[in-house]
């Protein structure tokens, strides 16, 4: 079974705050991690991969400093990896990018399975797995919390509605974003890690895929950011309650109705 | 051919109605600025939605009726909704983030070759283009982002961000689409199990007694317990309780779990970090009681109880009737 993951570099998102008085995304000196939803999706590639056999593909689209997490992603036991970088992918939105990643897929060939999380952390929008799912024209199930393997063609995955729990019935090739509760991603052994540097890193530009170029980066994104800024926060008038409890939940009660 | 509307994608699962679109339906017509406001609607022959669509006052309500859609894939049903919108694209579309909406939106933008904004917060027009409103970095940060050339301009709106009021006068037309249902030969939904009490989840919950990290313990979690069948309302948490094996992510409260709408919510040795208040600014009443005098859930609060949860919880149990 051959599966690709699409795996994000993202910064981590705690440390990233907004300069109020020049509305500038503070990211300097920030340190780029995988996607932590994509951890999830390396692993269940590695158990199905243990299961069936074959191999598994990281794909990520984006700069050259994406390769320290295809590297950690390596080290956690995938085979190897695909950067998809170079200017010409830069600006792009989800459908660009999802563009891209597909053509990608498609160069690597005969893939059966492709995974991704159920978002990344910076863009918070989760489209690029269905959106990669709809130009490969193939079916689709997101936010899995199980998956398994039913036959040699076929898996199930189970994902959580707001009222109703699906199992969704998949026929290889398919295309699955996985939640965090699907799995406890393994960690990166010192072997694996050592093995993850002779572990090849395939580097494609647009020149490497058989593209459309309007339908890549900036050119092939329908959106643009015109404003980016920090929440505004609304200031309640809060009342203080007296220290001693008693007297608090009596003052609290007459005030409520 | 592009037309001047805005449609709302009517989310139904089993006989339920999503209340996010009603509530989608609600904020398109408070900006629609003389545009046409367009209820889609799928659903089996059983539903009939509309009845319920209608008493919130969209111009139109397009029903697209068909007996598979009780148990249809993202695929089939991204596919109807290509079929109505691509050839007469409207201004904008306007789909629910729950979890469905977020696998078909993208799907159907990518089919019709448009910008899609995911989980807004807020949505509004601007020189004729469709503002929208999206928290990136854990709602850390806002952008605006705009779709100036492609149509429709997408967006997936958070539950619970706007409210669904009944609309007054207007008729409300209705449609039966035109459209074939195409059976997806590779996927296929083999069995849906309801989730029991969906009907009582916190997102609905008219008081919620939320606890976090400085209140776990058997002793308040008890309390708490209690608190809320006196109140009739339901136990919530922050994230990191969802780690203890009392609780589950059923019930996380914040950016990746709820989005209250409670009358009252209590909230316990919570400190208040972004990724929970967004999760509770639609609260109305909102108690916090925290040891630390400076913590910033105070900020979000009416009433503000410095001191220990416990105290709090037994005075309360014994004062409420
Ligand atoms: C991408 C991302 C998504 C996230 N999503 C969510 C989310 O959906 N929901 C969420 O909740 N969090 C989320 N978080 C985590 C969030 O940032 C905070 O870490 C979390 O909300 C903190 O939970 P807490 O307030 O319970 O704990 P803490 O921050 O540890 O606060 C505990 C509080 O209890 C008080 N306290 C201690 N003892 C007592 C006592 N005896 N009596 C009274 N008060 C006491 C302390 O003063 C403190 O203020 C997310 C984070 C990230 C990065
Ligand atoms: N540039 C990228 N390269 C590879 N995979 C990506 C990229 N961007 C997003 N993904 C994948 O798509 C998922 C959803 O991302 P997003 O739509 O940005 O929230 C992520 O969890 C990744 O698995």
């Amino acid at each position: 079974m051959k599966i690709v993951v699409g795996i994000k570099q993202v910064p981590e998102t705690d440390s990233v705050k907004i300069d109020p008085k020049t509305n500038n995304l503070e990211r300097s000196g920030i340190q780029g991690i995988i996607n932590p939803f994509d951890k999830n999706a390396i692993e269940a590639a590695l158990q199905l991969r243990d299961q069936a056999g074959g191999e598994v593909v990281l794909l990520s689209m984006g700069p050259d400093s994406y390769t320290s997490s295809l590297r950690d992603g390596m080290a956690m036991g995938a085979d190897k990896a695909v950067l998809v970088s170079s200017r010409a992918f830069g600006g792009a939105d989800t459908l660009a990018t999802g563009y891209t990643l597909a053509k990608a897929v498609e160069s690597i060939g005969d893939v059966d399975l492709v995974l991704f999380g159920r978002q990344s952390v910076d863009a918070d929008t989760g489209q690029v797995g269905p959106i990669v799912a709809e130009f490969l024209s193939v079916p689709q199930v997101t936010f899995a919390e199980t998956v398994s393997l039913e036959s040699e063609n076929t898996i199930i995955a189970k994902r959580q509605l707001d009222s109703a729990v699906q199992d969704i019935k998949l026929t290889l090739p398919a295309v699955i974003t996985v939640r965090k509760e699907l799995n406890n991603p393994r960690y990166e052994t010192p072997v694996n890690m050592k093995e993850s540097f002779e572990k090849p890193i395939t580097v494609w530009t647009e020149a490497d895929l058989n593209l459309d170029p309007s339908q890549i980066g900036q050119a092939g994104s329908p959106t643009s950011v015109t404003n980016v800024y920090a929440p505004t926060k609304e200031v309640k008038k809060t009342t203080i309650l007296p220290e001693d409890p008693v007297q608090a939940v009596s003052e609290l009660l007459g005030k409520l109705d | 051919m592009d037309n001047n509307e805005i449609w709302v994608y009517v989310e139904t699962t089993g006989s339920k109605i999503e209340p996010t679109s009603l509530q989608l339906i609600t904020k398109a017509k408070a900006i629609a600025d003389g545009r046409k406001v367009v209820a889609v609607v799928p659903e089996t022959s059983s539903i009939n939605a509309e009845t319920t669509v209608k008493e919130y006052g969209p111009d139109q309500i397009k029903t697209l009726v068909d007996d598979h859609f009780a148990h249809a894939t993202d695929e089939e049903i991204a596919d109807a909704l290509f079929q109505v919108t691509d050839k007469n694209r409207p201004d904008s579309l306007l789909f629910p983030a729950t979890i469905l909406g977020r696998s078909i939106a993208p799907r159907l933008q990518a089919k019709l070759g448009t910008g899609l904004t995911g989980d807004c917060l807020d949505i509004y027009y601007q020189d004729g283009l469709l503002v929208q409103v999206k928290p990136t970095y854990g709602d850390n940060v806002m952008c605006d982002i705009v779709c100036p050339d492609r149509r429709p301009q997408m967006v997936t709106v958070r539950p619970n961000t706007f409210r669904a009021e009944k609309g007054t006068g207007g008729a409300t037309e209705i449609v039966q689409s035109k459209f074939t249902f195409h059976k997806e030969a590779n996927s296929e939904v083999v069995a849906t199990d309801p989730i029991i009490n969906s009907s009582s989840k916190l997102d609905d919950a008219k008081v919620v007694i939320a606890l976090g990290r400085g209140a776990y313990s058997d002793k308040n979690i008890k309390l708490a317990q209690d608190l809320a069948a006196k109140l009739g309302g339901m136990v919530g948490v922050s994230r990191p309780l969802t780690d203890e094996p009392e609780f589950s992510h059923d019930d996380q409260i914040g950016i990746g779990g709820a989005s209250l709408s409670a009358d009252l919510l209590i909230n316990l040795g919570i400190s208040g970090a972004v990724q929970y208040t967004v999760g509770i600014k639609n609260a109305k009443k909102i108690v916090s009681v925290n040891i630390d005098k400076d913590a910033p859930i105070f900020d979000e609060s009416d009433f503000a109880y410095v001191g220990d949860v416990t105290d709090f919880l037994n005075a309360l149990l014994k004062q409420v009737r």
